[in-house]
């Protein structure tokens, strides 16, 4: 085939022609590198550009906006007597001298509002999200949920949780299960906040793991939603193969001092995973409950060094002095260090009841076991 | 005689060219995974969860380890930087490391932290620990001072913070750098976000402070160093964490955890012996011994990483301090592949010994050896007129593309997912230093670890030598 070149290309053409095959690459991958270079400063222009586009933009709306939403809304918290806030008809007037036709425009007054939103309580919140509905930004996130892209999704039921907007049980339930674990992370956190029916369902069929980052968001939803019914998380304690499930209840338990479930965390004392164990121990411990003490007591030497140290733990919390020589005995004879620790510290927290033990322990004391005590007594000295 | 060493260097030929292929190759796949990597971190950022995680109670709690020898100069705007940290559950160890100026007295002073009875623990050896300080203002109940004998290793300091640290989590850093206020909120998230695997260590992109500007130990500007060498190290570390370490993390394999941040699972660094106070680089040590105490002990381990620039420190911005460093990194590398050698091409460390160790062997301990051989061959066949001059222009020339290439491509992954630098001049500035980074810097890392690899042969005793830092106290 012959190939036409310009003439000032020809020289490079012959070369090419007659180089070895190695050579004829090392041609082709520098045209190539050297587009790819060209390729990239060219995005990384556009992408700057565009940012200092957005940047400009955003300069000169928000003030704007800001303005607006504390004049008109947050300035003007309590709407008339026999009004609900939700029904308050806000004057939209300036608003819609906004650019609210571009979506930028209105991506951006949604961040305000929910921005807002997170800062303030009461009537100015239900306002807000009146602002919201009654400038039709919901429309934009619902055309989210149905997009085919799982951030999508994400951030639209990010944006419902945020703006309290409730969603069908029949939108946010089957997203409950689906493979991206981002989406399903929010559509249960969703579920939970906006659900009208059984907000706690989906713990009964849930069976991969809530993991540590979703739990976060769990529990201050749980703990920070208005009109929850907060069930008896024993239910789950007692029926839930899902280990995180369990963990995840215990520390609900412990947050709603959920007495009538000291039975149900009672029989995990006897699960075979040690870590659910060391949990449950916690949970007893920090619920105050003074008649598992002598289990506690009693399954002590059997148990792997963290649940020793939460027993520990939780003898100091219960503090009802009745197992102070055991602390003392744990405290001068064992001979792992964090165990030593342990006894020490719940001693000192009893020092009410323990105080002639402890004045015993600091006379006698050989000197490792004195900086212990003096350790745990200091409170300079928060761990 | 002429056969042999015709025979010999076709041989030699052949192999540098199957060298060459691979670590482009190698690069190429990098810059494609780092790009998946990035993109998949982008995705899931989320500034609503982070917020809540900094006042969640459920957040676990974080040691910071900080080492500090002879940094008077900084260290008490670096450590209210480190007191200004947002997270909710933390506490600040600094270790000073037998200090001969004023350092532990300015921490006296400025934190009014008195001695106190502590019971110390001594889960690593170390050299003996004098006094361990707490602060009697509440303001600064986070804080702890440990007062150490000089241990001539920064691995010793740490170990002595690690027989100290309260929690399940220790973040390294040194002194003198400065971290973004939610770097812990940052580190801490993959550890959070692992369905399957034990997170042993998270590390994050760390850039060169030496043209930004701070105040009270707080990045207020960033800004791409003005002078030459400390603007090649900018570059190299956005194309070593941005480009390779993320590309690595896509697939498991990061060989390393960068000693001026990371988050390290304190149980797994105790059990594996902490920081190997012999050796010059402790923090690819540390993070070697914790994979293979982690296989040997049959835990499904990850090691992340974060493209986000985490944390800020001082570049040596003149040569002497600048190969110092190199040759003290080099003999680490060097250090290391002996004494794990063993792992190698070793199933049993599975990603570890296939593919992270060889990697490490052939194209990061044997590549300046490889240069080093190729420029000699060059300067013979050059004196014996058997080079074919338009050709070998030509290969230098595509070496020269594809390296300006790769670099180009990290600036370029750096730049659409944060948006770092103020003004495009500054981007400008480091889209061209890879053209003059070939010609001028690399020689000058291949120089260096060459002589770091002689000084590990003939076991040359090396001290560590003081940064001589400048400070970021005030707004330069």
């Amino acid at each position: 085939m012959d190939i036409q070149v310009p003439a000032f290309l020809e020289p490079a053409w012959n070369l090419f022609q007659g180089a070895p095959l190695a050579i004829q690459l090392a041609m082709i991958f520098i045209i190539i590198a050297a587009s790819i270079t060209l390729l990239a400063y060219f995005s990384i222009l556009r992408n700057r550009y565009r940012g200092y586009q957005r940047a400009r933009r955003l300069a000169s709306l928000l003030p704007t906006l800001d303005n607006l939403i504390i004049e008109e809304v947050l300035a003007n918290p309590d709407p008339l007597a026999n009004t609900h806030p939700d029904r308050v008809q806000l004057n939209l007037e300036e608003f819609w001298k906004l650019p609210l036709d571009k979506k930028w425009a209105r991506q951006a007054t949604t961040d305000r509002i929910i921005h807002f939103r997170r800062n303030v309580r009461g009537n100015a919140g239900h306002l807000l999200r009146g602002l919201y509905l009654q400038l039709e930004l919901d429309k934009d996130n619902i055309k989210q949920m149905k997009s085919s892209k799982w951030e999508r999704k994400v951030r639209a039921l990010t944006e419902f949780i945020n703006m309290d907007i409730p969603i069908a049980d029949v939108s946010i339930l089957p997203l409950t299960n689906s493979h991206n674990r981002e989406l399903r992370a929010a559509a249960r956190h969703a579920y939970i906040k906006l659900s009208k029916n059984e907000p706690f369902k989906f713990f009964d069929v849930v069976t991969d793991p809530l993991l540590m980052w979703d739990q976060v968001e769990l529990f201050r939803i749980i703990t920070t939603t208005e009109d929850i019914a907060i069930p008896n998380f024993a239910r789950w304690i007692t029926y839930s193969s899902n280990k995180s499930v369990v963990s995840f209840c215990l520390k609900l338990i412990v947050h709603y001092n959920q007495l009538p479930a000291v039975s149900a965390v009672k029989k995990l004392l006897d699960t075979k995973d040690h870590y659910l164990r060391a949990d449950a121990i916690n949970c007893l411990g920090k619920l105050k409950v003074p008649d598992v003490e002598d289990t506690l007591v009693a399954m002590y030497s059997s148990q792997p060094l963290h649940c020793q140290i939460e027993i520990l733990k939780a003898v100091g919390r219960i503090g009802t002095g009745k197992y102070i020589d055991f602390l003392k005995q744990e405290f001068l004879h064992s001979t792992d260090f964090d165990l030593r620790k342990s006894a020490a510290k719940s001693i000192v927290k009893n020092e009410w009841i323990a105080g002639q033990v402890l004045q015993e322990l600091l006379d006698t004391a050989d000197p490792e076991s004195l900086l212990i005590l003096k350790h745990c007594m200091n409170p300079l000295i928060k761990y | 005689m002429n056969g042999f060493l015709e025979t010999a260097g076709s041989v030699y030929e052949n192999t540098l060219f199957v060298y060459g292929l691979v670590l482009l190759f190698t690069y190429a796949l990098l810059a494609i995974l780092s790009m998946l990597a990035i993109r998949r971190y982008v995705k899931r950022d989320n500034d609503h969860q982070l917020n809540l995680l900094s006042s969640s109670p459920m957040a676990p709690g974080i040691t910071i380890l900080a080492p500090a020898f002879n940094e008077g100069l900084t260290i008490v705007s670096n450590v209210r930087s480190l007191l200004t940290l947002n997270y909710p559950n933390y506490e600040i160890i600094i270790i000073n490391d037998g200090s001969t100026d004023d350092t532990m007295q300015q921490l006296i002073n400025e934190f009014k932290i008195v001695p106190v009875d502590f019971a110390y623990n001594i889960r690593i050896q170390t050299k003996p620990v004098r006094y361990i300080y707490k602060s009697t203002d509440p303001a600064y109940s986070s804080l702890l001072v440990i007062d150490k004998v000089n241990g001539k290793s920064k691995a010793d300091a740490v170990n002595a913070g690690i027989n100290v640290a309260a929690f399940d989590y220790f973040v390294c850093t040194d002194v003198d750098c400065i971290l973004h206020k939610d770097t812990l909120l940052e580190l801490i998230r993959p550890v959070m976000q692992e369905e399957k695997k034990r997170v042993i260590a998270v590390g994050a992109t760390l850039r060169i402070a030496n043209s930004s500007e701070f105040d009270e130990g707080v990045l207020v500007r960033m800004r791409a160093p003005k002078q030459l060498l400390p603007r090649f190290q900018e570059v190299e570390y956005i194309r070593s964490f941005v480009l390779g370490k993320m590309g690595w993390s896509y697939i498991n394999c990061v060989p390393n955890v960068s000693g001026g941040l990371g988050l390290f699972d304190k149980e797994v660094a105790t059990r594996c012996g902490g920081y190997d106070h012999s050796s010059f680089g402790e923090d690819m040590e540390l993070l070697t011994r914790m994979c293979r105490y982690a296989h040997d002990n049959h835990i499904s381990y990850a090691v992340r990483y974060i493209p986000k620039t985490l944390c800020w420190t001082e570049a040596p911005s003149t040569v002497k301090i600048f190969s110092r460093q190199r040759v003290r990194w080099a003999r680490g590398l060097a250090q290391l592949m002996a004494a794990h050698f063993s792992m190698f091409l070793n199933p049993r460390y599975g990603k570890m010994g296939l593919i992270v160790f060889p990697f490490n062997f052939f194209f990061e301990l044997l590549a300046p050896l490889v240069e080093f051989s190729g420029i000699i061959v060059y300067i013979v066949l050059a004196v014996l007129g058997k080079i074919n001059w338009p050709y070998a222009l030509l290969l230098l020339l595509f070496v020269y593309t594809y390296a300006i290439m790769i670099t180009t491509i990290s600036i370029l992954w750096d730049q659409l997912s944060f948006r770092y630098y103020k003004s495009w001049k500054e981007v400008a500035y480091l889209c061209f230093t890879p053209f003059m980074e070939f010609l001028l810097y690399h020689p000058l890392i291949v120089i260096n670890s060459l002589r770091g690899y002689y000084n590990f042969l003939t076991g040359k005793r090396s001290t560590w030598g003081n940064m001589q830092r400048q400070g970021f106290g005030k707004k330069k």
